[in-house]
Order: C-alpha cells, then sequence, then structure tokens
C-alpha cells in the first residue's frame, strides 16, 4: 500500500484546509467563535489566570527561561548518554537506589528533553513574541501562554521520567506526557491563531512558517491517524519527520529569519526565498531526525513495527526528501545574507544570538545532506548507514536546531522583557563552549561509529582499543555543551534583573575609536562617516562653518 | 594677692571657658553612643579573597602537619567517612557530574538570590 503519498495528501489537505479557514474565517460564527475561544483562554481557567502576570511579552520570557533551563538539562542527559557508551557500569552505584541508567535510555532522555525541553520551548516563546509584531497586534492571551508554559514543562518533565522508567503505578508514562503536551498546543493554538485574526496588516511569510508549525505539528497526527498508517513502520517514521519537517523546522525558520532581521538591523534578503522555504517545508519530507520512530511510537503508545517500506514508498520517500534540499538551502541561504546585510552590520555584531544564528545557518546543510543519505539507506532496507544514524541525530539537534533556537531567543528575549542579558561577555564563553564542545564531541563520536561500522564490516573479532578512547574524548569535548548552557542560564536570570534597560545607553559601540558626535561640515557618504569610527548612534550635527575659502566682505 | 584673690582673678577669666565647656559637655551626652544601624559596603574589597585563601592554605598546611606529627595514623571523622563512599565515585564520570551538581546549583541560586536581591 502506498502509505507516504496518500498519508501525505491528507496532510496537505488539512493544511490548505486550514489556510482557507484561517483566511475566510468562519463566516457568521467569528465572533462567536472569539468570544468563546478567550473565555476558554482566559476565563474558564478562573483563579489560576490572576497568578501569572498579563503584562506584555511576560509568556515570551517564561517560555525562553524555561527552555533555557531545559538545554542545561538535555545536554546534561546526552553528556551521560555520551559517557555511558564507552563506560557501561560508571554510574552502577545508583543501583542500591533502584535506578539502573543505560546509555541509550539516557541519550533517549537527552533527545526527548532538547526537542520538546529546550528547542519546543525556546521555539514557541521567541514566537509568541515574533508573531504579534508581524502581525502588527498583541498576543491574545499572555497569562493563558505564560500558565501553558508550566504544563508544557511538566509534559517534559514527564517524558523523562518516561524514558527512564516506562512504567509507573502501572501506568505507562510517555502517553500521558504527550496527551499534556497536545494539550498546552491545543491551547497555544488557540491563541495564536486569535492573535493572527487580530492582524492590521498582511501578515509576512514568517508569519505563516510559525502558524504552520503549530498548526502542522497537529494536521501531521491527524493525517498519519486518519489514513490509518499509525499501525505500520512506515506511518510511524512519516509522522516522525511530519512534526520534525512542521513544528521544528517552519518554527525555526519563522523565528530564525524574524530575528536574523532584528538582531542584524539589515531588511530580509529575499521574500521568495521564505516562500519557497514555507512551501517546501510544507510539500517535501525533513530528512533530519532519527532513522528510528520509536520516539512516535512511545508516546502514542503504538506497537513497534519494522520500516518495511514498499517500493513506491520508498520511490517517493526519497524523492520527496531530496526535494527538502530546496527549501533547507533558501533558508540558510537567506539567513547568510541577510545577517551579512548588503555592506555593513547594522546592529552590534557582537549582539548575544547572532553568532549562534549564524553557526546553526552554516551547519544547516551539510548535516541535512548526512541526514538525507542516512534516512534513504535506512527508508530503502539497506542499513549501511544505521551506524551512525545516532550521532547525525545529534548533530542536527546539538549544531543546527540548538544554535538556531537559542540564538532566536536570546535576540528576542531582550525585547521581550526589556532587560538585556547580563553579559555580552559570557553570553559569547557560552556560545564557544556550547558549539564547540557539540561539534568536537559529536564529530568525533561519529569518528568511533565509522570505526565501529568498518570493524563490523570486516567481521574482525575484537573491537579496536581506539574505538573506546575517542568515545571518551568525544563525551568529555561534549561536556563542553553543558558548561554553555549553565552559561546561558546564569546570564539570562541574572539579565533579567540586573540586565542593562533595553533602549537604554547602547554599549554598541565596542571599539575603542568609536566616536559620540561627528560634525558634518560638507557634503559626504555615509561610508566615510562609518569610516571615521561613526556608529549608528553617534550624533551627526551640520557645521555652520564654511570650508569654502575666505574672501573680503562685500559692502 | 591672697590665694582667695588669686582664685576670684582666675574664675573670672576661666568661668565664660569653663560654662561653654559645661555647655559642650552637656551637647555630648545627648548624642546617640552608637550608630545602631547594620552598615555595609556595596562592593567587595579586592582584599576579602586573600583571607579566604590564606584560610584554606592554613587549612591544607594543619593537615599536611598531622601527617607529620602522626605518622601512620588516621585522620579522625574523615578517615571514617571516606569509606562510605567507596564503590560511588569509582569513575571518571563523577568529577564531570560534580561540575553539573555546581551548575544547577549556580542556577537555583542566581534565581534565588536575584528574585531577593534589593
Amino acid at each position: 500500500m502506498d502509505v507516504i503519498v496518500s498519508t501525505l495528501a491528507i496532510f496537505w489537505l488539512l493544511l490548505a484546509l486550514s489556510f482557507i479557514l484561517i483566511k475566510r474565517g468562519l463566516w457568521i460564527f467569528n465572533d462567536v467563535a472569539k468570544g468563546l475561544s478567550m473565555f476558554m483562554l482566559e476565563k474558564a481557567l478562573g483563579p489560576a489566570t490572576d497568578f501569572v502576570s498579563g503584562r506584555s511579552g511576560s509568556a515570551s520570557t517564561t517560555w525562553i527561561i524555561h527552555g533555557l533551563v531545559w538545554a542545561f538539562a538535555s545536554s546534561t542527559f546526552t553528556f551521560m548518554g555520551l559517557w555511558l557508551s564507552h563506560d557501561a557500569t560508571a554510574l552502577h552505584s545508583f543501583e542500591s537506589w533502584g535506578y539502573h541508567p543505560d546509555s541509550s535510555e539516557l541519550l533517549y532522555a537527552g533527545r526527548l528533553t532538547a526537542l520538546f525541553g529546550a528547542i519546543g520551548m525556546l521555539v514557541v516563546g521567541a514566537s509568541l513574541y515574533a508573531l504579534p509584531k508581524l502581525c502588527g497586534t498583541h498576543l491574545a492571551s499572555e497569562s493563558n501562554a505564560t500558565l501553558v508554559s508550566l504544563l508544557w514543562t511538566l509534559s517534559v518533565l514527564l517524558m523523562f521520567v518516561g524514558s527512564q522508567n516506562e512504567q509507573i503505578l502501572g501506568i505507562t508514562i510517555l502517553p500521558v506526557a504527550n496527551l499534556l503536551l497536545t494539550l498546552a498546543s491545543t491551547a497555544l493554538i488557540i491563541n495564536v491563531i486569535l492573535t493572527v485574526s487580530e492582524a492590521t496588516q498582511e501578515i509576512p511569510f514568517p508569519a505563516w512558517l510559525i502558524v504552520y508549525a503549530f498548526i502542522g505539528n497537529i494536521a501531521a497526527v491527524l493525517a498519519v491517524f486518519a489514513s490509518g498508517a499509525f499501525d505500520e513502520g512506515v506511518g510511524q517514521w512519516l509522522l516522525f519527520h511530519l512534526v520534525g519537517g512542521t513544528f521544528f523546522f517552519c518554527g525555526l525558520a519563522g523565528v530564525s529569519l524574524y530575528s536574523v532581521s532584528v538582531g542584524s538591523g539589515n531588511p530580509l534578503w529575499s521574500k521568495s526565498l521564505v516562500a519557497f522555504t514555507l512551501f517546501g517545508a510544507i510539500i517535501t519530507i525533513n530528512p533530519m531526525g532519527s532513522t528510528d520512530p520509536s520516539m512516535v511510537v512511545d508516546l502514542f503508545s503504538l506497537s513497534s513495527n519494522d520500516l518495511d517500506a514498499s517500493s513506491r514508498d520508498v520511490i517517493a520517500g526519497s524523492f520527496l526528501m531530496a526535494l527538502s534540499a530546496i527549501p533547507i538551502i533558501a533558508f540558510s541561504a537567506n539567513m547568510l545574507v541577510t545577517l551579512r546585510g548588503a555592506d555593513a552590520f547594522v546592529e552590534n555584531p557582537d549582539a548575544p544570538g547572532i553568532a549562534e544564528l549564524n553557526l546553526g545557518a552554516w551547519m544547516l546543510i551539510p548535516i541535512a545532506i548526512g541526514s538525507l543519505f542516512v534516512q534513504t539507506d535506512a527508508l530503502g532496507g539497506v542499513n549501511e548507514l544505521t551506524g551512525i544514524s545516532q550521532s547525525i541525530d545529534l548533530m542536527a539537534i546539538w549544531l543546527v536546531m540548538m544554535p538556531l533556537s537559542i540564538g532566536s531567543a536570546l535576540n528576542i528575549l531582550p525585547r521581550a522583557s526589556g532587560r538585556h542579558q547580563l553579559s555580552a561577555n559570557r553570553s559569547r564563553w557560552a556560545f564557544w563552549m556550547m558549539s564547540g564542545g557539540a561539534f568536537l564531541g559529536l564529530l568525533i563520536t561519529m569518528m568511533s561509529d565509522f570505526t565501529d561500522m568498518a570493524l563490523t564490516e570486516s567481521m574482525a573479532e575484537q573491537g579496536a582499543s581506539i574505538n573506546m578512547e575517542l568515545r571518551k574524548v568525544g563525551s568529555v569535548m561534549f561536556y563542553g555543551a553543558v558548561i554553555g548552557a549553565i552559561f546561558h542560564c546564569t546570564n539570562t536570570i541574572s539579565g533579567q534583573y540586573r540586565g542593562r534597560i533595553m533602549g537604554g545607553p547602547s554599549e554598541a559601540s565596542l571599539s575603542s575609536i568609536a566616536i559620540e558626535s561627528y560634525t558634518l561640515t560638507g557634503p559626504t557618504s555615509i561610508r566615510k562617516i562609518l569610516a571615521s569610527g561613526a556608529t549608528l548612534d553617534t550624533e551627526v550635527s551640520p557645521s555652520e562653518q564654511s570650508e569654502e575659502e575666505g574672501a573680503p566682505t562685500e559692502l | 594677692m591672697s590665694p582667695a584673690q588669686c582664685l576670684r582673678g582666675h574664675l573670672r577669666w576661666f568661668g565664660p571657658i569653663l560654662s561653654r565647656f559645661a555647655r559642650c559637655v552637656s551637647v555630648s551626652i545627648e548624642v546617640p553612643s552608637s550608630v545602631d544601624e547594620f552598615i555595609q559596603g556595596e562592593k567587595e574589597p579586592a582584599s576579602s579573597g586573600v583571607v579566604v585563601v590564606l584560610g584554606f592554605v592554613s587549612m591544607l598546611s594543619f593537615l599536611i602537619l598531622y601527617g607529620i606529627l602522626f605518622p601512620g595514623r588516621d585522620m579522625p571523622v574523615v578517615s571514617e567517612v571516606l569509606p562510605m563512599f567507596e564503590g560511588v565515585f569509582d569513575s571518571g564520570i563523577w568529577f564531570f557530574l560534580l561540575g553539573v551538581i555546581f551548575g544547577a546549583f549556580s542556577i537555583v541560586a542566581t534565581m534565588l538570590t536575584e528574585a531577593t536581591s534589593e
């Protein structure tokens, strides 16, 4: 049976229907639906809404801080998982407490908390600020969005528990976590749609990317269940990648494109490329992510099936994954050119978040190509590259999704909360620790994977000792990501209380030759003014003096 | 000049001074004898770290001195506590996990201190 095309047809139909409904509304039921939805978001929650601040930007701030704390937790779990892959008994002392830590379980916990806790919360947090700005309006319900962050965090906490202990008191934990996540997502979708319905200007493409990140997530689940593909390995694999292509890719693309323009001060390079990114993300299958759809199986409590794709599914899947190169390259190119601008970087290039956005945009294409090879290999049943599948998946998380989400969040947080991070210097340290640790750690781990694959192919009886050494070095290197996450957390939390107030005296001019005022004595170009050490905050004052040669006063 | 006349003459000169002094004394009695207020500097003095390091170095010196004075004897208390952790911290990962625990506490401490500071 042709699972992929039939499921995708339902998915596209649902997205088209949602687009029509957003644009056209519900005819005479518009006001009733809006009023009822607002009632459900705020009044129906009773006194719970009084516990949170409804100040503009408060929801975004809460989500972003939660996301950064989850980044610390996920980096710790991933580090422990990588360590236990070469030293399986390192944490055996926990067994006296009844806890049996295992490398694969800890890596699974790291993936769950990184995807839904860190990246998910950072993307949602950035979206809650960027979307209303792009639509020229306010978020429909700040207080509801703030409250929902607690529900989301609780669900991620349950995901961690469920990844370590499948059942507690006879209750399977991961489906419960997914149920809470779906509840939170539903509240967010209503909030987002209500916000978009109050748009006072034409909605730009990055805003549509954000809207489809939220809607696409639910549409993917509905499509897979409506087509009946949820019971097949291919259907489960497809759901995993559809959620990856909508919620994660569209969400990251939307907030990154907004942040890169706001952060650099340059206009977004190409509208057409954003349209390609949006259209391509919906039409194609994003190859990034694991080849193993066990996350979907666990979260939806499905029966696990092998990825046994028919030849038509292999062709359709491979073709659609290859097609995803278009939106990925379009997104990456748009980001990189916007960062550099036509001539100069208008805002402060050292501002927190800019370096992360740059790294994520650079790493996107090579890792997407690597993922494409691995996924095509797995879908076709060849399974020659399964050995590096986990490393590629971790690279996609820690070198593309995490930098893009943290970069966007660090750019947006000062605008949402009104205060900058405490120290730009510590933020820079955090970037180097996280990016360097993740890059070197995962690259060295991948080298070990390749050695493993070569030994398996040659049917060697004993493993190479260098392999374990490489894994050891890789895990130690990855520890940098943990330290970087700690730096980001403390810097951001302190910044909320003692950071420089947004809109206060700028410290953008880090150069010692920066000048405060520039006297304009005659016509000149902006390039010459900038070359003299002026910054965007330099005051240019025209001089009344003339440089023309003097002459006797005519009487 | 009799002593009485001499004393009277001195009083004529020193009388106003003495009365002023008496006024001064009475004024100084009205001033509180202590500030009665807790005062703390805003900035940490650079030399305070030296005191901590000095204390740490002294502690290490005394530990070394104990080993010299009582060779072969176990350290009191410490030698009884450490065996409890045998088999627990027997992997290098614990060195890193201590850093993680320190980081987690620093995040919590930052939240608490920032939220409660004036």
